[in-house]
């Protein structure tokens, strides 16, 4: 079944385009990774899926992007509703300079989704213990999420994304900041989460997109050039220019 | 040259450019000790005060009272004190004569005949008994006993007369003569005379101007730049309003001044020289700087903060309200407390809206009629008696150490408050 349907999608910077005509279909509870060199598009992609476009100001999309079955492009599409279903991670963690408890009972707070105190604890810790984090850091959860090490702050932004239990988790290249062992713990967690939520992950390592990715979409210059199971992507890709990147001649 | 030499060159060049750093703070330095030392030299007499203790004999015929019945605060309300204070300094010297009494008399203050019938109020029972009671010395007996005074210069230049210094002297052997903390400095307002005059007015003047200037200036400046930063279009009406809102910050504060003088007073009919149209034409003057801090704090907050809360589904005015504001108050705060620093310090814009009026009165609201610090000095400086120079000395310490304050608040919210990003 397929969560997200992209048709058309043009995306342009100002009077450059940024994305040509991506069609991709995106199946439920699934890892899709985007791969492609730098400035390919795969974030700017990514980022059409829960419309964080719209903050750019000189930024314009086209095209239909389907969640659920739902044109999240027209005028009238509560963009607040849309990003309670799609949550996303970010490259560098971004934890609010409040406590952690905090971090984590903002979601819920603005979405109204716990009546009462105890409540909200109890959202707090599944989050946590969801992102893998609970054990670290429990006895301080009512100290900055700021002082937590890099790692422990991206499980953080992922305990905060799945405390309003979000449909799709956007991540945009969400180890790149981080260590080989707080990578490894991001990339078990995804595998994790996948049981529950639809995972759409932005990634420069290939290697971290065969580990962690069932499907695989490969972008070049803007442009969708292939996208199918990452197994198939890896070992018999059908186009020229996945191949190449693929095998490192460029990119 | 080789390159030994070169080296060695190189690091003379250093020196040298230390040196020229070095020098700099210093020259910076002793103008700041220079400046201090003269206004402190000169001020610091300002918080004594001089007092002539004198005999009182409380006796119920110079007053006009009933020996045989105990005054009633209304009784002594009514009596005549200026005869009873002329017939008082009669006593320091029983054969003066007409023109010599007129001399005892400018020995005090004015305000003997107060001081007097304070004194008895106060202390009921000396009725009908001679006690000594403390007069406000006048202020150029009150120089003299500062030293401030020469002596030696002849009679007709002297403001303080031969016979006067004689009786002065005569007190001061005496011990009559005592110096004391000047508490009306403080609670006293402007007067003619020197050593009754004070600051509470213009005090209470610039606290009104400033607190109305805060309650004007920081909600709207908070609001354009949160608007401005935050929401507004980067387009070219924005860019407009952005080169002239650094247009504002830029034009000299007596424009202000005629802005207010010309719409405030003149258009709205406002009251004249009240700190309620002082701290508006002040918060005019202040608004593009609070402004200009409050846009530049909210740049500082890193954009990944409001992606993370745009990204939770926080609308765009919760994303605002709950992060970036927060954020950027401590920033902004410390750049209001500056704004608010120059405006206390301002003086040409209150003089033109009618602050340099010679008020009398504490004011109660901001409502009356009052001066301010700033222009308290400039009045003072403008008058001829020597009283007044160490009060402007002491009024300007009084300015110095109010600005030394908020500055240092603004410090201390900065190094507080503000978030560190990594």
């Amino acid at each position: 079944m397929n969560k997200i349907e992209a048709k058309n999608v043009d995306v342009y910077y100002g009077a450059k385009q940024a994305l040509f005509d991506i069609n991709m279909d995106i199946e439920a509870n699934k890892v899709t990774a985007l791969i492609g060199p730098s400035g390919c598009g795969k974030s700017t992609f990514l980022r059409c899926l829960n419309r964080m476009n719209d903050v750019i100001d000189i930024c314009k999309v086209s095209g239909v992007v389907k969640i659920n079955d739902y044109d999240i492009n027209q005028k009238d599409t509560d963009v607040v509703r849309l990003r309670e279903k799609v949550g996303m991670i970010f490259q560098k963690p971004n934890p609010f300079p409040k406590t952690i408890y905090e971090n984590i009972s903002y979601g819920p707070e603005i979405h109204g989704i716990a009546q009462s105190k105890s409540e909200m604890d109890n959202i707090v810790e599944e989050s946590l213990r969801k992102a893998a984090l609970w054990e670290e850091v429990k006895d301080r959860i009512h100290e900055p999420g700021t002082g937590l090490s890099g790692g422990q702050q991206q499980r953080l932004c992922i305990a905060r994304t799945i405390s309003i239990k979000p449909e799709v988790i956007l991540m945009d290249e969400p180890c790149s900041a981080l260590d080989p062992i707080a990578t490894a713990q991001i990339e078990e967690l995804i595998d994790e989460l996948r049981k529950e939520h639809t995972i759409i992950i932005v990634t420069h390592s290939m290697s971290q997109a065969a580990r962690v990715s069932q499907n695989t979409g490969f972008f070049h210059l803007g442009k969708l050039i292939e996208v199918g199971s990452t197994d198939k992507i890896f070992k018999n890709p059908t186009q020229q220019q996945t191949q190449d990147y693929i095998t490192g001649r460029f990119g | 040259m080789n390159k030994e030499e070169r080296l060695i060159k190189r690091y003379k060049a250093e020196k040298r450019f230390q040196f020229y750093g070095k020098a700099a703070i210093f020259m910076a330095l002793l103008f700041l000790v220079v400046f201090l030392t003269k206004i402190f030299s000169t001020g610091y007499t300002a918080f004594q005060k001089t007092w002539l203790v004198i005999p009182v004999n409380y006796n119920a015929d110079l007053l006009y009272l009933d020996p045989d019945k105990k005054p009633t605060t209304e009784d002594i309300n009514d009596a005549d004190f200026y005869e009873f204070g002329i017939e008082t300094f009669i006593t320091l010297d029983p054969d003066a004569s007409e023109d010599q009494i007129m001399e005892l008399k400018k020995m005090f203050a004015f305000t003997f005949e107060r001081e007097l019938k304070y004194y008895l109020l106060d202390n009921p029972d000396s009725f009908g008994k001679t006690v000594d009671v403390k007069l406000t010395a006048s202020d150029d007996l009150d120089q003299v006993f500062k030293g401030n005074y020469p002596r030696d210069i002849p009679e007709n230049r002297r403001r303080a007369s031969d016979y006067q210094l004689k009786i002065f002297d005569k007190l001061n052997e005496d011990g009559r003569v005592i110096s004391e903390f000047n508490a009306s400095f403080f609670t006293n307002a402007d007067s003619r005379e020197a050593e009754l005059a004070g600051i509470a007015s213009s005090f209470m003047g610039s606290l009104f101007s400033i607190l109305v200037c805060l309650s004007i200036a920081f909600p709207v400046a908070l609001l354009a730049a949160v608007y401005l930063e935050e929401f507004a279009p980067k387009n070219r009406f924005t860019d407009f309003i952005e080169v002239n809102i650094n247009n504002l910050a830029a034009v000299p504060s007596i424009v202000f001044g005629l802005l207010g003088l010309g719409v405030l007073l003149a258009v709205f009919g406002l009251p004249r020289s009240t700190p309620l149209v002082g701290g508006i034409t002040l918060s005019l003057m202040t608004l593009p700087t609070i402004i200009i801090a409050a846009r530049a704090s909210l740049k500082a907050v890193p954009p990944s903060i409001r992606e993370a809360a745009l990204a939770m589904g926080a609308s765009r005015m919760q994303t605002t309200m709950h992060h970036t504001v927060p954020l950027a108050l401590p920033g902004t705060l410390s750049g209001t407390i500056i704004g608010l620093a120059q405006a206390l310090g301002e003086t040409a814009p209150l003089i033109l809206i009618g602050m340099v009026a010679f008020v009398n009165t504490i004011p109660g609201t901001p409502m009356d009629p009052a001066a301010s610090l700033p222009v308290q000095i400039y009045i003072w400086a403008e008058s001829a008696e020597r009283g007044f120079v160490e009060k402007v000395s002491a009024c300007i310490m009084v300015l110095l150490f109010f600005l030394i304050f908020m500055n240092l608040g603004a410090q201390l919210i900065r190094h507080k408050f503000e978030k560190k990003w990594n």
